[in-house]
């Protein structure tokens, strides 16, 4: 049984097929890569999945539960997180503060008892800031933590954003483009860290258009093209495919 | 670069910090010994308005919806006061939480259509509610009295009767820091961190599992009930209330005391009701020119102080930062 599975999944906008017919499963403890030329409808897969697009037919299912058409906070609290193309850090907050909300589902306290700084609800907000500050060290964050989110760079608020996804413990992680903007070096420690992600049992999910790093790191690729998917399979598999190369491999 | 990090982020000691509390506190039980019955009426004014803007702000700065019911919210918790203590002679403190609890129900209310409109129509929307909600005062006298107004009875707290605005003024006192105490405590939680988020980013805080909608009924019900327990102060502190108390020249005053004391931040918001109503008093000696004199001061805040007077304040006393500005 797959962790995710995703059948005969349809997008429209306005008439238009974004989407269509699209079928694939997401193994727990593998890193998938979905890759394709601009306008493909990667993105709009992952909206689909975690409850941004509404899809027009077909059905999600995570853990064998369906999650299809559920909105984007009740998809998150089944264990599937994401991280956004064009940023998704909340700016005025500190690094270790946007941390901290991915902690928000799982923190034990109460409005009642925060209200009126009861000791139990004080001591639950200290662990989890405890917690979140133990984050952000092997993501290479720590020294940042009092910053703006703002105030960083590209590639660190990716990291931040990754590391707000996963103090949240979930058991799919959907990365939208996590390599644009970080560096060679960045991007190495991305990919040591999603192998050490799938070696945990959570299992990952990205669109990447950078190749290397889906080759590298990938068990498994789908090509989307045209909103339909191409092909899947392994890397070696997905490099041979002449239909691939001829949609998109074939273009770099 | 790191000096400036640490001088920032470095909380002052909790003994200090509670040092300073207790000396706060002396300091302003002390203030009605300096002053005149007018004076102390100002105060006490400064007071209401510091809960109003606290209030509003949780709307207005910290989840950041242009929504204009925060007059509306104060005439719900007058009202309902003054009705309370007037035609259904309850004690005080009853009547306070009723105010507080009508002001949550209006705030709920609210929170309603802000699931659907945003920024402008929003906006327009909520001053509607307002409007609308002083049309019911005026008509629906078997409870308001209509447009004469409300007369609101001495109000008893333990048996001890509020009838001088000294009293008052320490009855407000408490209320003022409870209600700042309380409400600093939620922002400070990751309940007010939900706030933020929605704020900053409305679908990101939807992948970290945290409801937009949930998060503004939340946002909604605790600024009315803020807003409402300052309506109750007011009730109180004028002995008579009506329907013009509470129209959009009241809006405006709330609106501007929150924007020129910053958006988003407590300090910002006490400072900002205590100037603004400080200032027309202080304007007074200058016949002719205190209209002038009070836009050219507002006009000068908002062009030089970006993040207005708490921005200010965290230049001069850095630990005295909220925690989330909004820039």
């Amino acid at each position: 049984m797959a962790l995710l599975e995703i059948s005969g999944l349809g997008v429209v906008f306005g008439g238009l097929a974004a989407l269509t017919a699209v079928s694939l499963q997401v193994e727990a403890g593998t890193v998938c890569a979905l890759i394709g030329p601009n306008g493909a409808g990667k993105t709009t897969l992952f909206n689909a999945v975690s409850g941004y697009v509404r899809p027009s037919s077909g059905a999600v299912r995570m853990e064998a539960q369906a999650i299809t058409g559920l909105p984007p906070h009740a998809v998150a609290r089944r264990g599937i997180c994401r991280t956004f193309q064009n940023g998704g850090v909340f700016g005025s907050m500190t690094v270790l503060e946007n941390v901290l909300t991915g902690l928000h589902q799982t923190t034990p306290s109460s409005v009642v008892g925060t209200l009126f700084g009861l000791p139990r609800d004080r001591a639950a907000e200290r662990e989890a800031t405890e917690r979140a500050r133990a984050a952000l060290a092997p993501m290479g964050l720590a020294p940042l933590a009092d910053r703006r989110a703002k105030e960083l760079s590209f590639g660190q608020q990716r990291m931040v954003e990754i590391t707000r996804a996963l103090i949240a413990r979930p058991r799919l992680l959907l990365l939208d483009e996590p390599a644009v903007g970080l560096s060679a070096g960045e991007r190495d420690a991305l990919a040591i860290a999603l192998r050490a992600l799938a070696a945990d049992g959570i299992a990952v999910l990205l669109v990447e258009h950078v190749i290397d790093l889906v080759m590298a790191v990938s068990d498994r690729i789908f090509v989307l093209n045209h909103g339909e998917l191409l092909a899947s399979g392994p890397p070696a598999e997905i490099r041979a495919n002449p239909a691939v190369l001829e949609a998109y491999l074939g273009a770099t | 670069m790191s000096d400036a990090l640490a001088s920032r982020s470095a909380p002052i000691g909790w003994m200090r910090r509670t040092g300073l509390a207790v000396l706060g506190l002396a300091v302003l039980a002390c203030v009605p010994f300096g002053l005149n019955d007018y004076q102390q009426y100002i105060a006490n004014l400064m007071l209401v308005y510091v809960v109003v803007a606290v209030g509003f702000n949780i709307v207005l700065g910290y989840i950041g919806q242009l929504a204009f019911a925060n007059a509306a919210f104060f005439g719900v918790g007058a009202y309902a006061a003054a009705i309370a203590m007037g035609r259904g002679h309850l004690p005080f403190l009853v009547a306070l939480a009723l105010a507080a609890l009508a002001g949550g129900c209006a705030g709920a209310l609210i929170s309603l259509p802000a699931q659907r409109l945003r920024a402008y129509y929003l906006a327009i929307a909520t001053l509607a509610f307002g409007e609308l909600l002083r049309w019911t005062y005026i008509h629906a006298d078997a409870l308001t009295n209509g447009s004469t107004g409300l007369a609101v009875p001495t109000a008893y707290v333990f048996a001890i009767p509020l009838a001088t605005d000294r009293a008052k003024y320490y009855l407000f006192l408490v209320l003022t820091v409870l209600v700042l105490w309380s409400t600093a405590n939620l922002l400070a939680s990751r309940f007010g961190r939900t706030l933020i988020a929605v704020r900053e980013n409305e679908p990101a805080a939807g992948s970290v599992g945290i409801s937009p909608s949930s998060a503004k009924v939340f946002a909604f019900v605790w600024s009315g009930a803020v807003v409402g327990v300052a309506g109750a102060m007011f009730a109180v502190l004028l002995d008579r209330i009506s329907p013009d108390s509470f129209d959009l020249s009241q809006l405006l005053l709330h609106f501007t005391i929150v924007m020129i004391g910053g958006l988003g931040s407590l300090v910002g918001s006490v400072a900002g009701a205590v100037l603004l109503t400080a200032l027309p008093e202080l304007l007074r000696d200058i016949p002719g020119m205190e209209e002038i004199a009070f836009s050219v001061l507002l006009i000068l805040i908002l062009l030089f102080l970006p993040g207005g007077l708490a921005g200010l304040i965290e230049r001069v006393v850095p630990w005295l930062r909220d925690r989330y500005f909004l820039e």
